[in-house]
């Protein structure tokens, strides 16, 4: 079987173009892969299944849905909410009556009232306050013949949403720890607190803040390391040294491994949730460091012996500064949840283990609708032969056990 | 108890799986039970066949008759452990090899195109799906209860069958080197003819019927083995007897047998056995040097060890008699506590 590939790769920048360019050799070793060049809606030449690997980011992933529009597959849904993503293939490309109709499928009238606020500027554009209200996926699913996820709260999301196509949620592939070399040393500092990627509102920076402030009552010489570029909605402009944070602006890839492997514990926030998944987490899973995340979306689904779950509620700053002191001030319970950490990261994490579920997703799906449809067929053709009509209570009962194995449709 | 024993039958054939449904009916019956063996019609091919045919036995509703409960459903091999019943023990023989280990090997029956591989998945489907229904699992082979773990998850308790009862002779000063069972390619009987042509003092005899007994017989003749090899086709009980006791050792070596009742066969007529190293299910039983030969997967190898046995027919005679003792410890009345036990 060849499978035709479609995603973002480097050197473009993103979380899935890393994804990626980790995850294709590994799958290259198990099937048949042809990779769509950039820009390239049509599949490579003989190919028999595509896999378009979809975000909400419109600049990387608008052209592989139009590729999904000219030829369905399955879907890799890195995020849920697509709002952003089919506002720039719509508004964007000056179609305003595609980003109404797209509106109208999600939310009917209501939808497309909204959606004429929102192109006559009588209304803040929706996918910057509420996206994850109106989010615009079934502009793919509609063409997926089959979706996979990441998480089960996208896969519950999606069953939410109406999609009744097979769903496999397939766990992120962690990154293999790299030669770290120099690990900065942070000499007198502990303990050492990181938070990584892109820092903007959802990430919790100013929660964060607030309780490493109080953390630092009891840990005097904490030190909360900041890494990555800031988004405008956060401002860092008065977090120094002086109240025990160091901000690292500009990390490439083998500079943020060491700054996370000189953690002592990894904070990835996050509220609200587009249903996404955290290459950090990940990371940070392969290096046995232990985890502090919000518990939502796919952060909750994490083991509790690897990811410490803070709760995104009004008393959210006072039982983050509690867990981050509790594992802080307990040896054995850090050296634990790393332990499980890197155990999670071998297993369910494991490259070749995601590459397998790949290959079973592509397999399933990329002729299981005709397998079901032959085995049907002979059923149907032998019950209209001695007069069962497909309406009859003795088609249904044959219908449903198909389904209970797996060869209903 | 009401007891259903279910296993799919491959039209005008009768291998091991169909001996070991008669038989367990049979021994069912002697303690007492009212025993129905159900059988339907098994065809693999082309394609998706096989999927309808699971989903045929999912269909039979085997729950009561006349109002009375069946009490039991035992299960025995692929798709007729996708039965549903609320008592369902699964004594699984083998999955559908061809969508597993055997899947993109030698001895496979799919290809790579979607449809193929599709039909490979939905067989996995209705494997974890059917198989995991069962109130208890036992496979018959350590090698069929691992690929079982490997491919679903789940455990299996080993449970090994007996072998046929047959009226078995005191052995006598063997003559030649005995293959018994269904000739198809699987069972690698070119082995041991390739080894026949390296060692023109072996004499063998291939007992049984199947797809590949026309190559095989011209293989024979191609090597120059007429009048060393006899093919006898189809034999009868009394006839096989007849065979083991006359034999100098029985050769088996299929690749990566489930199980294999020859072995056990050999051993109740105090034979050794010559397998090979690849041959799965028999090297659970047979012992290098202790009750036969474990030898490479080549000609040259089976050649050697059957040529040592001829020369060395005490030794033979003793590894035989230890066999046996492996054999006798298979008892039914073990199997019928630990089926019905569940």
């Amino acid at each position: 079987m060849k499978v035709a590939y479609f995603s973002p790769l480097p050197p473009e920048r993103s979380g899935i173009s890393d994804y990626s360019a980790l995850l294709l050799p590994a799958l290259g070793e198990r099937i048949d892969v042809r990779v769509a060049k950039r820009g390239k809606t049509k599949p490579p030449r003989g190919t028999d299944v595509a896999l378009y690997h979809v975000g909400n980011n419109p600049d990387a992933h608008a052209w592989i849905v139009d590729a999904l529009r000219r030829r369905p597959g399955l879907v890799v849904l890195h995020d849920f909410v697509l709002h952003h993503l089919v506002a720039g293939m719509t508004l964007g490309r000056g179609d305003a009556e595609g980003y109404l109709d797209a509106m109208q499928r999600d939310a009917g009238v209501v939808g497309r009232l909204l959606a004429h606020g929102v192109v006559d500027q009588l209304l803040p554009p929706i996918w910057e306050e509420r996206a994850e209200d109106f989010p615009l996926t079934s502009v793919v699913l509609d063409r997926a013949d089959g979706v996979i996820c990441h998480s089960r709260y996208v896969e519950a999301k999606l069953i939410g949403y109406g999609y009744d196509g097979p769903i496999r949620v397939v766990p992120m592939p962690a990154w293999p720890s790299p030669e770290l070399g120099e690990v900065p040393e942070h000499e007198g500092r502990f303990p050492v607190i990181g938070c990584f990627g892109y820092l903007n509102g959802a990430k919790r920076v100013p929660q964060l803040l607030a309780a490493f402030e109080r953390l630092r009552s009891r840990f005097p010489e904490a030190l909360l390391v900041l890494g990555g570029s800031t988004a405008p909605d956060v401002k860092l402009d008065t977090v120094g040294q002086e109240r025990g944070v160091l901000r690292l602006e500009h990390l490439d890839e083998q500079a943020l491994w060491r700054s996370l492997a000189a953690c002592d514990i990894v904070a990835s926030l996050r509220s609200p949730t587009m249903g996404e998944t955290s290459g950090m987490v990940v990371r940070t899973l392969s290096l046995g460091k232990p985890l502090v995340v919000s518990d939502i979306g796919w952060f909750s689904e994490l083991p509790d012996a690897v990811a410490a779950k803070v709760p995104v509620d009004d008393r959210e700053i006072e039982a983050l500064a509690g867990v981050l002191e509790r594992i802080s001030g307990d040896d054995g319970l850090r050296r634990r949840m790393g332990e499980a950490a890197a155990d999670a990261a071998r297993t369910e994490h494991d490259l070749g283990h995601v590459a397998d579920l790949y290959v079973q997703a592509l397999e399933e799906i990329g002729g299981g609708s005709n397998v079901r449809d032959a085995v049907v067929r002979d059923v149907a053709e032998a019950a209209h032969e001695v007069g069962i009509d497909e309406n009859d209570p003795e088609l249904s009962e044959v219908a449903a056990r198909a389904r209970e194995v797996g060869l209903g449709n | 108890m009401r007891i259903a024993v279910c296993a799919p039958q491959v039209l005008f054939e009768r291998g091991g799986t169909e001996i070991l449904a008669e038989s367990l009916s049979v021994q069912l019956r002697q303690r007492g039970h009212e025993v129905e063996e159900i059988r339907l019609p098994f065809k693999w091919y082309p394609g998706a066949a096989v999927l309808r045919e699971a989903l045929q036995w999912r269909l039979l509703d085997l729950d009561q008759t006349h109002s009375d409960p069946v009490d039991l459903v035992i299960a025995t091999k692929f798709p007729s452990y996708a039965i549903r019943h609320p008592n369902k023990v699964v004594w699984l023989v083998h999955q559908f090899r061809q969508a597993y280990e055997l899947d993109r090997a030698e001895y496979g029956q799919f290809g790579e195109d979607p449809f193929d591989r599709a039909t490979v998945r939905a067989v996995h489907r209705v494997d974890r799906k059917t198989l995991a229904e069962a109130r208890r699992l036992f496979a018959i082979s350590k090698n069929v209860a691992d690929r079982l773990k490997s491919s679903t998850g789940l455990h299996a308790e080993v449970l090994p069958p007996p072998p046929q009862q047959l009226a078995y002779r005191p052995p006598q000063d063997g003559e030649y080197i005995l293959s018994v069972g269904r000739l198809d390619r699987a069972k690698r009987v070119d082995l041991l003819l390739e080894a026949a042509a390296l060692d023109d003092g072996l004499e063998l005899v291939v007992a049984g019927e199947g797809p590949d007994r026309e190559r095989l017989e011209r293989l024979s003749r191609e090597h120059g083995l007429d009048g060393r090899v006899t093919f006898p086709g189809r034999v009868t009980d009394d006839e096989l007897a007849d065979l083991y006791a006359k034999c100098i050792a029985v050769f088996y070596a299929p690749f990566d047998e489930d199980f294999g009742l020859v072995p056990y066969e050999a051993f109740l007529a105090e034979k050794p056995v010559v397998t090979t190293r690849d041959a799965g299910g028999p090297l659970e039983v047979v012992v290098d040097r202790q009750n036969g030969l474990v030898c490479e997967p080549a000609a040259a190898g089976v050649a050697e060890a059957c040529a040592w046995l001829a020369a060395h027919q005490e030794e033979a005679r003793a590894w035989g008699r230890s066999g046996k003792q492996v054999a006798e410890r298979i008892t039914w009345d073990a199997v019928v506590d630990r089926l019905l036990a569940a």
